[in-house]
């Protein structure tokens, strides 16, 4: 199978990944046995008429079909709306989703600092004390609740040392949340993507050159950053090392040492196909991130997208359940959609 | 590191006699798998790593078995009603202080050693439930997936991939968040299964509402770790079904179930063995993770990562203890399986079990 065929048949199995996603979350929603309703309307207003307005606006009398299809087209032409906030879930979603992805950036370069070199001084020198330390840090980082770390790290760095804020988030200012939303209408399509990623608080902030915001954010998000960073580091790290392993082992590398080819090429060599299992490993995780480090967000009191959805589910909002599920698949989705096409540009050999 | 290698193979002598005897003239016809088994073991005394990591799994065993049946508190009983100086007691260890609790208490008053006694029962079985339920569903749909192919398949790997479009947690919360009223009715009914669970689990019957929680949260996990299993599994078999003995099994005219079961399924266990013993471990922290949250049982259940969340209240100044020590015990119950799984991955590849053989002074018998 080519290049192209293997990628048309990932993004051909897209769209019913993502129809089945909604169906199953529609299912979990109805599974509910108390009367959503209820919950909602809150006893102020408690009354025969609040009820049946809200019923029939959500279409709950209707059968099965007609209201999975009503939660589905309302939030593909994006008319869904939360019953509790009274706003639109896409609002509700794209003011915590750039926070989420704050979060993850920021665990993911933690993971990165932490995991990367540490594998890489425990392939060179296989079987000493840091190699040693590294398959240690691996098994604690996998062992220990992360809610447990996060308390300790919280009670260091925060209650005795004050080198981190935990409450409120960081947004640049009116005038640049304003200049970078008109950025639309005024350049066609790279206005939109620049808009995208400056939607972003820190992103937004770096663009229009407020870097106190950018200082801000660093010392408000990298305690989470830090601590998924010490959990999953050790993981990566296991992995570079690994891979980094068998590829020197390798008799292409024995090959070109033998013709004596420079040292500097003999690793591009070795680091390139040491890098697939890395680049998959690592994309999963923050794919993962993504979609919400609930207990992150809530230990750490951050108002993301996985708190949301969390709060929805506790609260059997189920509109936003859906909505958040909804955003949530087609991030994870997509992410090991872009995880599996590095994977079959970088290994010739990968095809499936 | 001689003794378990001796006691081990005891065990396995013990388990082969006893075979032959139900079976005669098994130990001749399987004497080459007793072999294997021997050489297993071997491998196992002389990992260090494995060791300690079965020596920490036999000590969450024996503590889970006998842990609510020795826990001397009732965990139900408040004793803070009565006496109020008693909620949140810093540790009380011999030398230095008598009289006291020895690890303090939680915000009830109850004795913490106490209770996690109780809660290491229930994170126990939660965690083994998960995996022994969950594997086997991912195992069975993997094979037929990957041994009838076309349609099926399609079906089982495209279920597969909706399943793990979700990250694991916020599916198993959603589960986990609405399952437990159902339960409840089902317990409220079939009174045997109620009993049957609540001294499963260690618990009073009383808190049927509880188990009903942990059953949800059971189910949950199981639902979210299915997906892992079918697409290793079912990778394996698309490998394993193109070789000869296959074709040699068809050619017999043996049946698909047969050749499943008894010829796929036993070369491609290892992986999957290993798998399992790691996924005790992420199972144990992923049940108490979802306790943390409060999804899983409420009070007076002392669920781990419950007692956790409740002494995050008042975490560090009136709580240290409770995170500290309840924490190391998570650690040392995910510990134990991981490190286990780290040395079966060793031991159960023929490959990396030679060369312990070989390195470390010769094979034995």
């Amino acid at each position: 199978m080519g290049l192209g065929r293997f990628l048309a048949r990932r993004v051909a199995t897209f769209i019913p990944t993502i129809i089945g996603v909604l169906f199953i979350t529609y299912l979990i929603a109805y599974a509910i046995p108390a009367d959503p309703v209820r919950a909602w309307v809150g006893e102020k207003l408690m009354n025969r008429e609040a009820l049946e307005e809200i019923r029939a606006k959500y279409k709950f009398d209707a059968p099965w079909y007609e209201q999975f299809a009503f939660l589905v087209t309302s939030l593909l032409t994006g008319n869904l709306e939360d019953p509790i906030q009274h706003r639109n879930i896409f609002d509700e979603l794209f003011y915590r989703f750039p926070i989420t992805v704050e979060v993850a950036i920021m665990g993911f370069i933690f993971t990165a600092i932490i995991g990367i070199p540490l594998g890489f001084i425990a392939a060179l020198k296989k079987d000493s004390i840091v190699d040693f330390f590294v398959r240690i840090f691996a098994l604690v980082g996998s062992s220990l609740p992360a809610f447990v770390l996060y308390y300790f790290l919280i009670l260091f760095l925060f209650t005795y040392m004050h080198t981190t804020v935990l409450a409120g988030m960081p947004f640049p200012s009116q005038t640049c949340i304003a200049s970078i939303s008109s950025l639309p209408s005024k350049i066609p399509v790279i206005g939109h993507i620049v808009s995208a990623i400056g939607s972003v608080p820190m992103f937004g902030a770096m663009m229009c050159g407020e870097w106190g915001v950018v200082a801000d954010t660093f010392r408000r998000l990298y305690l989470p950053g830090l601590a998924l960073g010490l959990l999953d580091g050790g993981l990566i790290a296991r992995i570079v090392r690994n891979s980094l392993l068998d590829s020197l082992s390798q008799e292409y590398i024995q090959y070109a040492k033998a013709r004596g080819l420079r040292k500097r090429r003999i690793w591009m060599h070795a680091l390139k196909n040491a890098s697939i299992p890395v680049v998959t490993v690592l994309g999963t995780l923050f794919g993962g991130l993504l979609s919400g480090a609930i207990v992150a967000e809530t230990v750490f009191n951050i108002p993301g997208l996985g708190r949301y959805i969390y709060n929805a589910i506790t609260r059997l909002n189920f509109p936003a359940i859906i909505g958040g599920t909804f955003l949530v698949a087609i991030v994870y989705v997509t992410v090991n959609l872009i995880v599996d096409i590095i994977y079959a540009v970088l290994d010739p050999r990968i095809r499936y | 590191m001689e003794a378990i290698y001796k006691l081990l193979v005891k065990i396995i002598d013990s388990y082969a006699s006893l075979r032959d005897k139900i079976n005669k003239g098994w130990k001749e016809k399987n004497s080459s798998r007793i072999r294997e088994w021997k050489l297993m073991s071997y491998a196992f005394s002389k990992s260090k790593i494995g060791v300690l990591g079965g020596i920490l799994v036999f000590i969450e065993v024996v503590l889970a078995i006998v842990g609510p049946i020795i826990a001397w508190e009732p965990y139900w009983v408040y004793p803070v009603i009565n006496n109020p100086d008693l909620k949140l007691l810093p540790p009380c260890i011999p030398p230095w202080c008598t009289g006291g609790p020895l690890l303090g208490t939680d915000e009830w008053g109850r004795d913490l050693l106490s209770i996690t006694l109780v809660g290491v029962r229930i994170s126990f079985i939660i965690s083994i439930l998960v995996v022994l339920f969950g594997a086997p569903l991912g195992i069975i749909l993997g094979l037929v997936a990957g041994y009838k192919g076309g349609v099926i398949d399609e079906i089982i790997m495209r279920l597969t991939d909706i399943f793990m479009a979700f990250p694991a947690l916020v599916l198993a919360i959603a589960f986990a968040a609405v399952l437990p009223e159902r339960l409840r009715l089902l317990l409220e009914s079939n009174t045997m299964l109620r009993d049957f669970l609540a001294a499963l689990l260690g618990l009073r019957v009383n808190e049927y509402p509880q188990i009903a929680s942990l059953l949800a949260v059971w189910i949950a996990m199981i639902l979210v770790w299915w997906p892992g299993y079918a697409r290793i599994v079912r990778g394996s078999v698309l490998s394993a079904k193109e070789q000869t003995f296959v074709e040699a099994a068809k050619v017999l005219g043996l049946s698909t179930r047969r050749i499943l079961f008894k010829h796929i399924l036993p070369n491609i266990i290892s992986p999957i063995i290993v798998m399992m013993t790691f996924d005790i471990a992420t199972a144990a922290l992923f049940a108490a993770t979802l306790s943390f949250l409060g999804l899983g049982p409420q009070e007076p259940v002392p669920e781990l990562g419950f007692i956790i969340s409740k002494a995050g209240n008042w975490f560090p100044h009136r709580s240290y203890h409770i995170v500290t020590f309840v924490g190391i015990v998570l650690l040392i119950i995910a510990l134990g399986w991981n490190l286990l799984g780290d040395a079966l991955r060793d031991i159960l590849d023929p490959r990396t079990r030679r060369a312990i053989e070989f390195t470390e002074g010769g094979e034995k018998k």
